[in-house]
Protein backbone atom coordinates (compact mmCIF):
# COMPACT_ATOMS: atom_id res chain seq x y z
CA UNK A 1 0.00 0.00 0.00
CA UNK A 2 2.45 2.43 0.80
CA UNK A 3 4.50 2.05 -2.12
CA UNK A 4 1.41 2.42 -3.96
CA UNK A 5 1.20 5.70 -2.16
CA UNK A 6 4.98 6.36 -2.98
CA UNK A 7 4.23 6.10 -6.88
CA UNK A 8 4.08 9.28 -8.73
CA UNK A 9 0.43 10.17 -9.99
CA UNK A 10 0.84 12.72 -12.80
CA UNK A 11 -3.66 13.10 -12.45
CA UNK A 12 -3.45 13.54 -9.02
CA UNK A 13 -1.15 16.51 -9.64
CA UNK A 14 -2.61 17.98 -12.40
CA UNK A 15 -5.96 18.28 -10.07
CA UNK A 16 -4.32 19.72 -7.45
CA UNK A 17 -2.73 22.11 -9.70
CA UNK A 18 -6.30 22.82 -11.38
CA UNK A 19 -8.00 23.19 -7.63
CA UNK A 20 -5.19 25.28 -6.70
CA UNK A 21 -5.70 27.66 -10.07
CA UNK A 22 -9.54 27.78 -9.67
CA UNK A 23 -8.97 28.89 -6.18
CA UNK A 24 -6.16 31.82 -7.08
CA UNK A 25 -8.51 32.79 -10.00
CA UNK A 26 -10.68 33.16 -7.04
CA UNK A 27 -8.57 35.39 -4.75
CA UNK A 28 -7.44 37.48 -7.78
CA UNK A 29 -10.99 38.88 -8.27
CA UNK A 30 -11.71 39.23 -4.96
CA UNK A 31 -8.34 41.06 -4.03
CA UNK A 32 -8.73 43.16 -7.18
CA UNK A 33 -12.41 44.20 -5.77
CA UNK A 34 -11.16 45.11 -2.38
CA UNK A 35 -8.28 47.16 -3.91
CA UNK A 36 -10.05 48.96 -6.64
CA UNK A 37 -13.14 49.54 -3.88
CA UNK A 38 -10.63 50.88 -1.28
CA UNK A 39 -9.42 53.95 -3.38
CA UNK A 40 -11.76 56.49 -3.05
CA UNK A 41 -14.82 55.51 -1.41
CA UNK A 42 -15.94 57.35 1.39
CA UNK A 43 -18.73 57.35 3.47
CA UNK A 44 -20.48 59.35 2.15
CA UNK A 45 -20.76 56.92 -1.00
CA UNK A 46 -23.28 55.21 0.88
CA UNK A 47 -25.94 57.41 1.38
CA UNK A 48 -25.15 60.01 -1.32
CA UNK A 49 -27.08 60.36 -4.86
CA UNK A 50 -25.18 58.72 -8.13
CA UNK A 51 -23.89 62.24 -10.12
CA UNK A 52 -22.16 62.83 -13.17
CA UNK A 53 -19.81 64.48 -10.67
CA UNK A 54 -17.11 62.08 -9.15
CA UNK A 55 -17.39 63.62 -5.73
CA UNK A 56 -19.87 63.57 -3.66
CA UNK A 57 -21.24 60.76 -5.47
CA UNK A 58 -22.69 58.03 -3.96
CA UNK A 59 -24.86 54.67 -4.62
CA UNK A 60 -28.12 55.30 -2.24
CA UNK A 61 -30.56 55.65 -4.92
CA UNK A 62 -29.21 52.59 -7.03
CA UNK A 63 -29.22 50.71 -3.22
CA UNK A 64 -32.95 51.54 -2.87
CA UNK A 65 -34.12 50.50 -6.40
CA UNK A 66 -32.64 46.96 -6.04
CA UNK A 67 -34.25 46.62 -2.84
CA UNK A 68 -37.94 48.33 -4.65
CA UNK A 69 -36.96 45.58 -7.35
CA UNK A 70 -36.51 42.53 -4.99
CA UNK A 71 -39.38 43.45 -3.08
CA UNK A 72 -41.76 43.65 -6.47
CA UNK A 73 -40.30 40.49 -7.60
CA UNK A 74 -41.21 38.77 -4.63
CA UNK A 75 -44.85 39.98 -4.22
CA UNK A 76 -45.22 38.90 -7.65
CA UNK A 77 -43.40 35.59 -8.28
CA UNK A 78 -43.23 33.85 -4.97
CA UNK A 79 -47.00 33.16 -4.81
CA UNK A 80 -48.04 32.48 -8.03
CA UNK A 81 -44.39 30.92 -8.54
CA UNK A 82 -45.01 28.24 -5.63
CA UNK A 83 -48.62 28.14 -5.78
CA UNK A 84 -48.22 26.85 -9.68
CA UNK A 85 -45.57 24.47 -7.91
CA UNK A 86 -48.02 23.34 -5.85
CA UNK A 87 -50.94 22.91 -8.23
CA UNK A 88 -49.00 21.02 -10.17
CA UNK A 89 -47.57 18.38 -7.94
CA UNK A 90 -50.78 17.98 -5.74
CA UNK A 91 -53.94 18.90 -7.59
CA UNK A 92 -53.59 18.43 -11.13
CA UNK A 93 -53.28 15.15 -12.92
CA UNK A 94 -50.44 13.71 -14.45
CA UNK A 95 -50.61 14.34 -17.95
CA UNK A 96 -48.95 15.34 -20.80
CA UNK A 97 -49.78 19.18 -20.56
CA UNK A 98 -48.04 18.99 -16.96
CA UNK A 99 -44.93 17.32 -18.44
CA UNK A 100 -44.60 20.00 -21.26
CA UNK A 101 -45.36 22.99 -18.29
CA UNK A 102 -42.32 21.69 -16.39
CA UNK A 103 -40.04 20.91 -19.07
CA UNK A 104 -40.57 24.08 -20.63
CA UNK A 105 -40.31 25.69 -17.23
CA UNK A 106 -37.10 24.21 -16.31
CA UNK A 107 -35.49 25.10 -19.78
CA UNK A 108 -36.37 28.82 -19.29
CA UNK A 109 -34.50 29.23 -16.35
CA UNK A 110 -32.02 28.86 -18.72
CA UNK A 111 -32.76 31.00 -20.88
CA UNK A 112 -30.59 34.26 -20.93
CA UNK A 113 -31.84 37.07 -19.10
CA UNK A 114 -31.29 39.46 -21.62
CA UNK A 115 -33.80 37.72 -23.40
CA UNK A 116 -36.59 38.39 -20.78
CA UNK A 117 -35.64 42.14 -20.74
CA UNK A 118 -36.30 43.01 -25.07
CA UNK A 119 -39.55 41.22 -24.02
CA UNK A 120 -40.43 43.06 -21.07
CA UNK A 121 -39.72 46.20 -22.70
CA UNK A 122 -42.12 45.43 -26.01
CA UNK A 123 -44.53 43.93 -23.30
CA UNK A 124 -44.21 45.87 -20.11
CA UNK A 125 -42.13 49.24 -20.82
CA UNK A 126 -44.49 50.16 -24.04
CA UNK A 127 -47.49 48.13 -24.62
CA UNK A 128 -49.06 48.23 -20.83
CA UNK A 129 -47.35 51.66 -21.09
CA UNK A 130 -45.26 51.97 -17.85
CA UNK A 131 -42.29 53.78 -19.25
CA UNK A 132 -38.47 53.13 -17.57
CA UNK A 133 -39.87 52.47 -14.21
CA UNK A 134 -39.00 50.35 -11.61
CA UNK A 135 -42.11 49.00 -11.47
CA UNK A 136 -42.05 47.83 -15.25
CA UNK A 137 -38.26 46.46 -14.01
CA UNK A 138 -39.77 44.79 -11.02
CA UNK A 139 -42.61 43.00 -13.77
CA UNK A 140 -39.48 41.66 -16.09
CA UNK A 141 -37.40 40.48 -13.11
CA UNK A 142 -40.64 39.14 -11.63
CA UNK A 143 -41.07 36.85 -14.98
CA UNK A 144 -37.41 36.14 -15.21
CA UNK A 145 -37.74 34.90 -11.37
CA UNK A 146 -40.83 32.70 -12.08
CA UNK A 147 -39.52 29.79 -13.81
CA UNK A 148 -36.66 29.13 -11.49
CA UNK A 149 -38.93 29.25 -8.57
CA UNK A 150 -41.43 26.60 -9.79
CA UNK A 151 -39.02 24.26 -10.74
CA UNK A 152 -37.03 24.41 -7.71
CA UNK A 153 -40.31 24.59 -5.55
CA UNK A 154 -41.51 21.20 -7.40
CA UNK A 155 -38.49 19.47 -7.03
CA UNK A 156 -38.20 20.08 -3.13
CA UNK A 157 -42.51 19.37 -3.41
CA UNK A 158 -41.54 16.18 -5.07
CA UNK A 159 -38.57 15.09 -2.69
CA UNK A 160 -41.24 14.38 0.37
CA UNK A 161 -41.62 10.79 1.05
CA UNK A 162 -45.16 9.37 -0.69
CA UNK A 163 -45.83 7.69 2.47
CA UNK A 164 -46.37 10.78 4.09
CA UNK A 165 -48.79 11.62 1.50
CA UNK A 166 -50.45 8.26 1.68
CA UNK A 167 -50.11 8.24 5.88
CA UNK A 168 -52.45 11.67 6.06
CA UNK A 169 -54.58 10.87 3.09
CA UNK A 170 -55.55 7.61 4.91
CA UNK A 171 -56.18 9.16 8.02
CA UNK A 172 -58.66 11.11 6.46
CA UNK A 173 -57.38 14.30 5.43
CA UNK A 174 -58.05 16.38 2.43
CA UNK A 175 -55.93 17.96 -0.25
CA UNK A 176 -55.60 20.88 1.57
CA UNK A 177 -54.71 19.62 4.55
CA UNK A 178 -52.49 17.47 3.56
CA UNK A 179 -50.72 20.43 1.54
CA UNK A 180 -50.65 22.39 4.84
CA UNK A 181 -50.16 20.24 7.35
CA UNK A 182 -47.14 17.95 5.94
CA UNK A 183 -45.82 18.58 2.22
CA UNK A 184 -45.54 22.36 3.18
CA UNK A 185 -43.54 21.42 6.57
CA UNK A 186 -41.63 18.69 5.12
CA UNK A 187 -40.83 20.27 1.61
CA UNK A 188 -40.44 24.11 3.40
CA UNK A 189 -36.50 24.46 3.81
CA UNK A 190 -36.25 23.10 0.22
CA UNK A 191 -38.66 26.10 -1.83
CA UNK A 192 -36.82 28.66 0.95
CA UNK A 193 -33.37 27.41 -0.39
CA UNK A 194 -34.66 27.25 -4.05
CA UNK A 195 -36.01 30.59 -3.97
CA UNK A 196 -33.07 32.09 -2.33
CA UNK A 197 -30.92 30.55 -5.53
CA UNK A 198 -33.80 32.44 -7.84
CA UNK A 199 -33.75 35.26 -6.48
CA UNK A 200 -29.95 35.61 -6.40
CA UNK A 201 -29.69 35.29 -9.73
CA UNK A 202 -32.48 37.95 -9.99
CA UNK A 203 -30.93 40.56 -7.93
CA UNK A 204 -27.63 40.55 -9.32
CA UNK A 205 -29.65 40.36 -13.27
CA UNK A 206 -28.55 43.66 -15.17
CA UNK A 207 -28.55 42.81 -18.72
CA UNK A 208 -32.70 42.65 -18.61
CA UNK A 209 -32.80 46.57 -16.84
CA UNK A 210 -30.26 47.99 -19.11
CA UNK A 211 -32.43 47.19 -22.28
CA UNK A 212 -35.71 48.33 -20.52
CA UNK A 213 -33.60 51.67 -19.91
CA UNK A 214 -31.71 52.55 -16.61
CA UNK A 215 -31.50 56.45 -15.41
CA UNK A 216 -27.89 56.98 -15.56
CA UNK A 217 -28.12 59.86 -13.34
CA UNK A 218 -30.20 59.88 -10.34
CA UNK A 219 -30.20 62.44 -7.49
CA UNK A 220 -32.49 61.02 -5.64
CA UNK A 221 -33.99 57.81 -3.86
CA UNK A 222 -36.70 56.37 -5.06
CA UNK A 223 -39.96 56.69 -3.15
CA UNK A 224 -42.46 54.97 -5.29
CA UNK A 225 -42.35 51.96 -7.84
CA UNK A 226 -43.50 54.94 -11.05
CA UNK A 227 -40.04 56.19 -10.20
CA UNK A 228 -37.73 56.27 -13.35
CA UNK A 229 -35.80 52.54 -12.91
CA UNK A 230 -32.19 52.34 -11.00
CA UNK A 231 -30.74 49.45 -9.80
CA UNK A 232 -27.28 48.27 -8.27
CA UNK A 233 -26.14 45.90 -11.18
CA UNK A 234 -26.98 48.57 -13.54
CA UNK A 235 -25.38 51.63 -11.78
CA UNK A 236 -22.12 49.25 -11.58
CA UNK A 237 -22.01 49.02 -15.76
CA UNK A 238 -23.13 52.61 -16.10
CA UNK A 239 -19.29 53.01 -13.49
CA UNK A 240 -17.07 50.48 -15.21
CA UNK A 241 -18.38 52.24 -18.48
CA UNK A 242 -16.56 55.27 -17.29
CA UNK A 243 -12.83 55.79 -18.30
CA UNK A 244 -11.91 57.58 -15.43
CA UNK A 245 -9.98 55.40 -12.61
CA UNK A 246 -12.43 57.14 -9.79
CA UNK A 247 -15.73 55.23 -11.68
CA UNK A 248 -14.08 51.82 -11.25
CA UNK A 249 -14.05 52.54 -7.97
CA UNK A 250 -17.14 53.91 -7.72
CA UNK A 251 -18.33 50.52 -9.10
CA UNK A 252 -15.79 48.10 -7.19
CA UNK A 253 -17.60 49.37 -3.95
CA UNK A 254 -21.07 49.12 -5.55
CA UNK A 255 -20.20 45.86 -6.62
CA UNK A 256 -18.88 44.87 -2.80
CA UNK A 257 -22.22 46.53 -1.41
CA UNK A 258 -23.99 44.13 -3.57
CA UNK A 259 -22.43 40.97 -3.18
CA UNK A 260 -23.09 42.07 0.85
CA UNK A 261 -26.92 41.83 -0.11
CA UNK A 262 -26.54 39.14 -1.60
CA UNK A 263 -24.79 37.50 1.13
CA UNK A 264 -26.85 38.80 3.82
CA UNK A 265 -30.07 37.18 1.79
CA UNK A 266 -28.47 34.18 1.01
CA UNK A 267 -27.28 33.73 5.14
CA UNK A 268 -31.25 34.68 6.20
CA UNK A 269 -32.38 31.95 3.66
CA UNK A 270 -29.72 29.71 5.14
CA UNK A 271 -31.02 30.18 8.62
CA UNK A 272 -34.71 29.85 7.98
CA UNK A 273 -33.77 26.87 5.87
CA UNK A 274 -31.69 25.33 9.11
CA UNK A 275 -34.74 26.12 11.41
CA UNK A 276 -37.60 24.75 9.01
CA UNK A 277 -35.51 21.70 8.66
CA UNK A 278 -35.36 21.29 12.36
CA UNK A 279 -38.64 21.52 12.58
CA UNK A 280 -39.75 18.91 10.15
CA UNK A 281 -37.70 16.66 12.01
CA UNK B 1 -53.49 18.21 17.42
CA UNK B 2 -56.26 18.51 15.19
CA UNK B 3 -59.26 19.20 17.58
CA UNK B 4 -62.00 20.13 15.26
CA UNK B 5 -65.70 19.68 15.34
CA UNK B 6 -66.83 16.89 13.31
CA UNK B 7 -70.77 18.75 12.22
CA UNK B 8 -72.85 18.92 9.11
CA UNK B 9 -72.23 22.76 8.49
CA UNK B 10 -68.25 22.54 9.50
CA UNK B 11 -67.84 19.62 6.73
CA UNK B 12 -69.36 22.01 4.48
CA UNK B 13 -67.33 25.26 4.56
CA UNK B 14 -64.37 23.08 4.66
CA UNK B 15 -65.76 21.71 1.64
CA UNK B 16 -66.10 25.66 0.21
CA UNK B 17 -62.73 26.07 1.59
CA UNK B 18 -61.28 23.24 0.05
CA UNK B 19 -62.52 24.20 -3.27
CA UNK B 20 -61.95 27.81 -2.73
CA UNK B 21 -58.13 26.36 -2.17
CA UNK B 22 -57.79 24.38 -5.67
CA UNK B 23 -59.36 27.46 -7.03
CA UNK B 24 -56.82 29.86 -6.55
CA UNK B 25 -53.81 27.42 -6.79
CA UNK B 26 -55.18 27.04 -10.68
CA UNK B 27 -55.35 30.49 -10.80
CA UNK B 28 -51.68 30.65 -10.03
CA UNK B 29 -50.73 28.36 -12.72
CA UNK B 30 -53.05 29.84 -15.33
CA UNK B 31 -50.98 33.17 -14.55
CA UNK B 32 -47.91 31.94 -14.85
CA UNK B 33 -48.25 29.82 -17.95
CA UNK B 34 -49.91 32.71 -19.33
CA UNK B 35 -47.06 35.15 -18.51
CA UNK B 36 -44.60 32.69 -19.49
CA UNK B 37 -46.83 31.91 -23.12
CA UNK B 38 -46.98 35.86 -23.61
CA UNK B 39 -43.04 35.69 -23.37
CA UNK B 40 -42.72 33.50 -26.24
CA UNK B 41 -45.63 35.32 -28.05
CA UNK B 42 -44.12 38.65 -28.26
CA UNK B 43 -40.70 36.87 -29.25
CA UNK B 44 -42.09 35.06 -31.93
CA UNK B 45 -44.82 37.60 -32.94
CA UNK B 46 -42.09 40.52 -33.70
CA UNK B 47 -39.28 38.29 -34.89
CA UNK B 48 -41.65 36.63 -37.65
CA UNK B 49 -42.75 40.37 -38.71
CA UNK B 50 -38.57 40.86 -38.97
CA UNK B 51 -38.52 37.57 -41.33
CA UNK B 52 -41.55 38.69 -43.18
CA UNK B 53 -39.55 41.75 -44.44
CA UNK B 54 -35.59 39.99 -43.93
CA UNK B 55 -35.53 36.10 -45.84
CA UNK B 56 -33.89 34.05 -42.93
CA UNK B 57 -31.66 33.24 -45.88
CA UNK B 58 -30.31 36.73 -45.85
CA UNK B 59 -29.96 37.23 -41.89
CA UNK B 60 -27.88 34.02 -41.61
CA UNK B 61 -25.42 34.14 -44.59
CA UNK B 62 -24.89 38.10 -44.96
CA UNK B 63 -21.45 39.28 -43.29
CA UNK B 64 -22.47 42.84 -42.07
CA UNK B 65 -24.57 43.66 -39.23
CA UNK B 66 -25.73 47.39 -38.97
CA UNK B 67 -29.55 47.49 -38.44
CA UNK B 68 -29.33 51.03 -37.26
CA UNK B 69 -26.91 52.11 -40.25
CA UNK B 70 -28.90 54.88 -43.13
CA UNK B 71 -29.16 51.59 -45.37
CA UNK B 72 -29.05 48.82 -42.58
CA UNK B 73 -27.47 45.71 -43.30
CA UNK B 74 -29.33 41.93 -41.49
CA UNK B 75 -26.32 39.86 -41.70
CA UNK B 76 -26.03 38.51 -38.06
CA UNK B 77 -23.05 36.04 -38.92
CA UNK B 78 -20.81 38.70 -37.02
CA UNK B 79 -22.90 37.81 -33.91
CA UNK B 80 -23.37 34.62 -34.52
CA UNK B 81 -19.40 33.93 -35.08
CA UNK B 82 -18.41 35.79 -31.95
CA UNK B 83 -20.76 34.14 -29.51
CA UNK B 84 -19.15 31.16 -30.59
CA UNK B 85 -15.86 32.44 -30.20
CA UNK B 86 -16.82 33.68 -26.91
CA UNK B 87 -18.39 29.79 -25.78
CA UNK B 88 -15.55 27.78 -27.57
CA UNK B 89 -12.50 30.27 -25.86
CA UNK B 90 -14.26 30.33 -22.38
CA UNK B 91 -14.84 26.37 -22.40
CA UNK B 92 -10.63 25.67 -23.21
CA UNK B 93 -10.41 27.45 -19.76
CA UNK B 94 -13.41 26.44 -17.72
CA UNK B 95 -13.78 22.92 -18.70
CA UNK B 96 -10.43 21.78 -17.99
CA UNK B 97 -9.89 23.29 -14.97
CA UNK B 98 -13.57 22.65 -13.99
CA UNK B 99 -13.73 18.99 -14.35
CA UNK B 100 -9.97 18.45 -12.64
CA UNK B 101 -11.25 20.74 -9.68
CA UNK B 102 -14.26 18.18 -9.47
CA UNK B 103 -11.66 15.07 -9.83
CA UNK B 104 -9.45 16.51 -6.74
CA UNK B 105 -13.14 17.30 -4.11
CA UNK B 106 -13.97 13.49 -5.48
CA UNK B 107 -10.85 11.78 -5.25
CA UNK B 108 -7.90 13.54 -3.63
CA UNK B 109 -9.27 16.35 -0.97
CA UNK B 110 -9.02 15.82 2.68
CA UNK B 111 -12.39 16.71 4.28
CA UNK B 112 -11.28 20.22 5.00
CA UNK B 113 -9.96 20.96 1.70
CA UNK B 114 -12.77 20.00 0.23
CA UNK B 115 -15.50 22.06 2.16
CA UNK B 116 -13.56 25.24 2.03
CA UNK B 117 -13.13 24.70 -1.78
CA UNK B 118 -17.24 24.23 -2.23
CA UNK B 119 -17.60 26.98 -0.22
CA UNK B 120 -15.61 28.97 -2.50
CA UNK B 121 -17.42 27.19 -5.89
CA UNK B 122 -20.68 28.17 -4.26
CA UNK B 123 -19.72 31.94 -3.08
CA UNK B 124 -18.35 32.65 -6.92
CA UNK B 125 -21.74 30.98 -8.50
CA UNK B 126 -24.03 33.74 -6.57
CA UNK B 127 -21.77 36.36 -8.00
CA UNK B 128 -23.26 38.64 -10.21
CA UNK B 129 -22.12 38.54 -13.42
CA UNK B 130 -21.72 42.65 -13.81
CA UNK B 131 -19.74 42.52 -11.51
CA UNK B 132 -17.17 39.58 -13.56
CA UNK B 133 -17.38 42.37 -16.20
CA UNK B 134 -15.90 45.16 -13.87
CA UNK B 135 -13.26 42.59 -13.44
CA UNK B 136 -12.32 41.90 -16.62
CA UNK B 137 -12.29 45.71 -17.82
CA UNK B 138 -10.37 47.17 -15.49
CA UNK B 139 -8.25 44.81 -13.99
CA UNK B 140 -7.68 41.61 -16.54
CA UNK B 141 -7.84 44.02 -20.01
CA UNK B 142 -5.00 46.19 -18.41
CA UNK B 143 -3.05 43.13 -17.00
CA UNK B 144 -3.34 41.70 -20.38
CA UNK B 145 -2.22 44.94 -22.05
CA UNK B 146 1.02 44.84 -20.39
CA UNK B 147 1.96 41.15 -21.66
CA UNK B 148 1.14 42.08 -25.15
CA UNK B 149 0.72 45.71 -25.76
CA UNK B 150 -1.15 44.46 -29.28
CA UNK B 151 -4.30 43.75 -26.96
CA UNK B 152 -7.20 46.17 -27.53
CA UNK B 153 -9.22 48.49 -25.37
CA UNK B 154 -11.60 45.79 -25.68
CA UNK B 155 -10.77 42.18 -26.99
CA UNK B 156 -12.08 38.68 -27.04
CA UNK B 157 -9.58 37.42 -24.95
CA UNK B 158 -10.20 38.99 -21.81
CA UNK B 159 -13.41 38.28 -22.24
CA UNK B 160 -13.29 34.52 -22.96
CA UNK B 161 -11.14 34.21 -19.39
CA UNK B 162 -13.64 35.95 -17.33
CA UNK B 163 -16.49 34.04 -18.98
CA UNK B 164 -14.33 30.98 -18.10
CA UNK B 165 -13.96 32.15 -14.45
CA UNK B 166 -17.94 32.59 -14.50
CA UNK B 167 -18.87 28.99 -15.58
CA UNK B 168 -16.15 27.47 -13.19
CA UNK B 169 -18.36 26.64 -10.62
CA UNK B 170 -21.40 25.40 -13.09
CA UNK B 171 -18.80 22.86 -14.40
CA UNK B 172 -17.24 21.86 -11.05
CA UNK B 173 -20.15 21.47 -9.53
CA UNK B 174 -22.46 19.43 -11.75
CA UNK B 175 -19.58 17.11 -12.77
CA UNK B 176 -19.04 16.41 -9.34
CA UNK B 177 -22.69 15.62 -8.91
CA UNK B 178 -21.94 13.09 -11.68
CA UNK B 179 -18.65 11.48 -10.09
CA UNK B 180 -20.38 11.40 -7.05
CA UNK B 181 -23.51 8.85 -8.81
CA UNK B 182 -20.53 6.33 -9.76
CA UNK B 183 -20.63 3.78 -7.58
CA UNK B 184 -17.69 3.28 -5.25
CA UNK B 185 -17.81 -0.32 -5.92
CA UNK B 186 -16.58 -0.04 -9.29
CA UNK B 187 -13.18 2.31 -8.10
CA UNK B 188 -12.36 -0.03 -5.62
CA UNK B 189 -12.57 -2.92 -8.18
CA UNK B 190 -10.15 -1.26 -10.33
CA UNK B 191 -7.97 -0.39 -7.13
CA UNK B 192 -7.96 -3.81 -6.12
CA UNK B 193 -7.09 -5.07 -9.50
CA UNK B 194 -4.04 -2.87 -8.86
CA UNK B 195 -4.30 -0.11 -11.03
CA UNK B 196 -2.82 3.02 -9.72
CA UNK B 197 -4.82 6.15 -8.65
CA UNK B 198 -4.55 8.10 -11.40
CA UNK B 199 -5.29 5.73 -14.16
CA UNK B 200 -8.76 4.55 -12.12
CA UNK B 201 -9.18 7.90 -12.34
CA UNK B 202 -9.00 8.33 -16.43
CA UNK B 203 -10.04 4.67 -16.99
CA UNK B 204 -12.79 4.03 -14.91
CA UNK B 205 -14.18 6.92 -13.01
CA UNK B 206 -14.26 9.43 -15.86
CA UNK B 207 -15.86 6.86 -18.37
CA UNK B 208 -18.64 5.65 -15.76
CA UNK B 209 -19.68 9.45 -15.25
CA UNK B 210 -19.21 10.50 -19.05
CA UNK B 211 -23.33 11.36 -19.16
CA UNK B 212 -23.23 13.29 -16.34
CA UNK B 213 -20.05 14.89 -17.23
CA UNK B 214 -21.21 16.11 -21.13
CA UNK B 215 -24.72 17.09 -19.06
CA UNK B 216 -22.54 19.37 -16.74
CA UNK B 217 -20.78 20.62 -20.14
CA UNK B 218 -23.64 21.81 -21.79
CA UNK B 219 -25.44 23.72 -19.09
CA UNK B 220 -21.89 25.44 -18.40
CA UNK B 221 -22.15 26.43 -22.65
CA UNK B 222 -25.55 27.22 -22.50
CA UNK B 223 -25.07 30.03 -19.69
CA UNK B 224 -21.46 30.99 -21.39
CA UNK B 225 -23.15 31.30 -24.71
CA UNK B 226 -26.33 33.69 -23.05
CA UNK B 227 -23.68 35.94 -20.60
CA UNK B 228 -23.97 39.48 -21.72
CA UNK B 229 -22.62 41.57 -19.25
CA UNK B 230 -18.63 40.11 -19.10
CA UNK B 231 -18.83 40.34 -22.86
CA UNK B 232 -20.46 43.65 -23.63
CA UNK B 233 -18.07 45.53 -21.20
CA UNK B 234 -14.99 43.40 -22.29
CA UNK B 235 -15.66 43.10 -25.80
CA UNK B 236 -16.74 46.32 -26.80
CA UNK B 237 -20.12 46.39 -29.22
CA UNK B 238 -18.68 46.15 -32.59
CA UNK B 239 -19.83 43.74 -34.61
CA UNK B 240 -17.18 42.21 -37.08
CA UNK B 241 -15.82 39.28 -38.12
CA UNK B 242 -12.48 38.50 -36.84
CA UNK B 243 -10.37 35.48 -35.48
CA UNK B 244 -7.86 37.65 -33.56
CA UNK B 245 -8.61 37.21 -29.93
CA UNK B 246 -7.00 40.59 -28.88
CA UNK B 247 -9.95 42.62 -30.76
CA UNK B 248 -13.15 43.42 -29.87
CA UNK B 249 -15.88 41.35 -31.32
CA UNK B 250 -20.12 41.77 -30.45
CA UNK B 251 -22.42 38.72 -29.38
CA UNK B 252 -25.85 37.94 -29.64
CA UNK B 253 -26.29 38.60 -26.03
CA UNK B 254 -24.25 41.88 -26.33
CA UNK B 255 -26.45 43.17 -29.55
CA UNK B 256 -29.58 42.74 -27.21
CA UNK B 257 -28.37 45.26 -24.43
CA UNK B 258 -28.13 47.97 -27.15
CA UNK B 259 -31.81 48.71 -26.93
CA UNK B 260 -31.60 49.85 -23.96
CA UNK B 261 -29.21 52.65 -25.66
CA UNK B 262 -30.73 53.43 -28.74
CA UNK B 263 -33.97 54.51 -29.41
CA UNK B 264 -35.76 52.12 -31.86
CA UNK B 265 -39.07 52.87 -32.31
CA UNK B 266 -41.70 50.06 -32.10
CA UNK B 267 -42.42 48.65 -35.30
CA UNK B 268 -39.85 49.58 -36.74
CA UNK B 269 -37.35 46.68 -38.75
CA UNK B 270 -34.74 47.68 -36.28
CA UNK B 271 -36.66 47.32 -33.23
CA UNK B 272 -37.67 43.87 -34.69
CA UNK B 273 -34.14 43.24 -35.46
CA UNK B 274 -33.58 43.04 -31.75
CA UNK B 275 -36.51 40.26 -31.55
CA UNK B 276 -34.77 38.03 -34.39
CA UNK B 277 -31.63 37.95 -32.57
CA UNK B 278 -33.37 36.92 -29.42
CA UNK B 279 -34.90 34.43 -30.86
CA UNK B 280 -31.91 33.35 -32.55
CA UNK B 281 -30.51 32.97 -29.03
CA UNK B 282 -33.25 31.44 -27.60
CA UNK B 283 -33.58 28.75 -29.73
CA UNK B 284 -29.88 27.75 -29.50
CA UNK B 285 -29.33 28.29 -25.62
CA UNK B 286 -32.94 26.40 -24.75
CA UNK B 287 -31.88 23.75 -27.15
CA UNK B 288 -28.58 22.75 -25.55
CA UNK B 289 -29.97 23.22 -21.94
CA UNK B 290 -32.53 20.76 -22.91
CA UNK B 291 -30.31 18.34 -24.08
CA UNK B 292 -28.00 18.77 -20.83
CA UNK B 293 -31.17 18.42 -18.98
CA UNK B 294 -31.93 15.32 -21.32
CA UNK B 295 -28.64 13.81 -20.25
CA UNK B 296 -28.94 14.25 -16.90
CA UNK B 297 -32.13 12.55 -16.65
CA UNK B 298 -31.28 9.69 -18.28
CA UNK B 299 -27.58 9.58 -16.20
CA UNK B 300 -29.71 9.75 -12.97
CA UNK B 301 -31.91 6.90 -14.30
CA UNK B 302 -28.96 4.54 -15.48
CA UNK B 303 -27.16 5.18 -11.80
CA UNK B 304 -30.41 3.78 -10.36
CA UNK B 305 -30.69 0.73 -12.22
Amino acid sequence: MTRHKRRRDPVGAACRVAALAVLSGFLVFTAYLGFAASRGVGIDFLRGASSVAVDGTGMGPALAGTLWLLLLTAVLALPIGIGTAIYLEEYAPRTRVTAVIESVAANLAGVPSVIYGIVGLALFVRALGMGPTILAGGCTLAVLALPGVIVTSRTAIRRVPEGLRLAAYGLGATRWQVVRNQILPAAGSGIVAGCCAAFTRTAGAAAPLLVLGTATYMSFAPQTPAHPLTSLPTQIFTWATRSQEEFAALAAGAAIMLLLLLLIMNLISALVVRRLSGAAR
Amino acid sequence: MMARRVSGAGTASRAAGERLVAHVLLACTVVAVVTLAAVLAVLVREAGMFFADVSPWRFLTEITWAPAAAEPRFGVLPLLVGTAQIGVGAAVFALPAGLMTAVYLHQYAGSRTARLLSGVTALMAGVPTVVYGLFALHFVTPALRVLWPGVEAFNALSACLVVGLMILPTVTVLSREALDSVPPPLLDAGLALGAPKGRVVTRVLLPAASGGILAAVLIAMARAVGETMIVSLAAGNEARLTWSPFEGLQTLSAFLTQLGMGDAATGTREFQAFFAVGAVLFVGTYGIHMAGRMLVSRSVGRAGQ
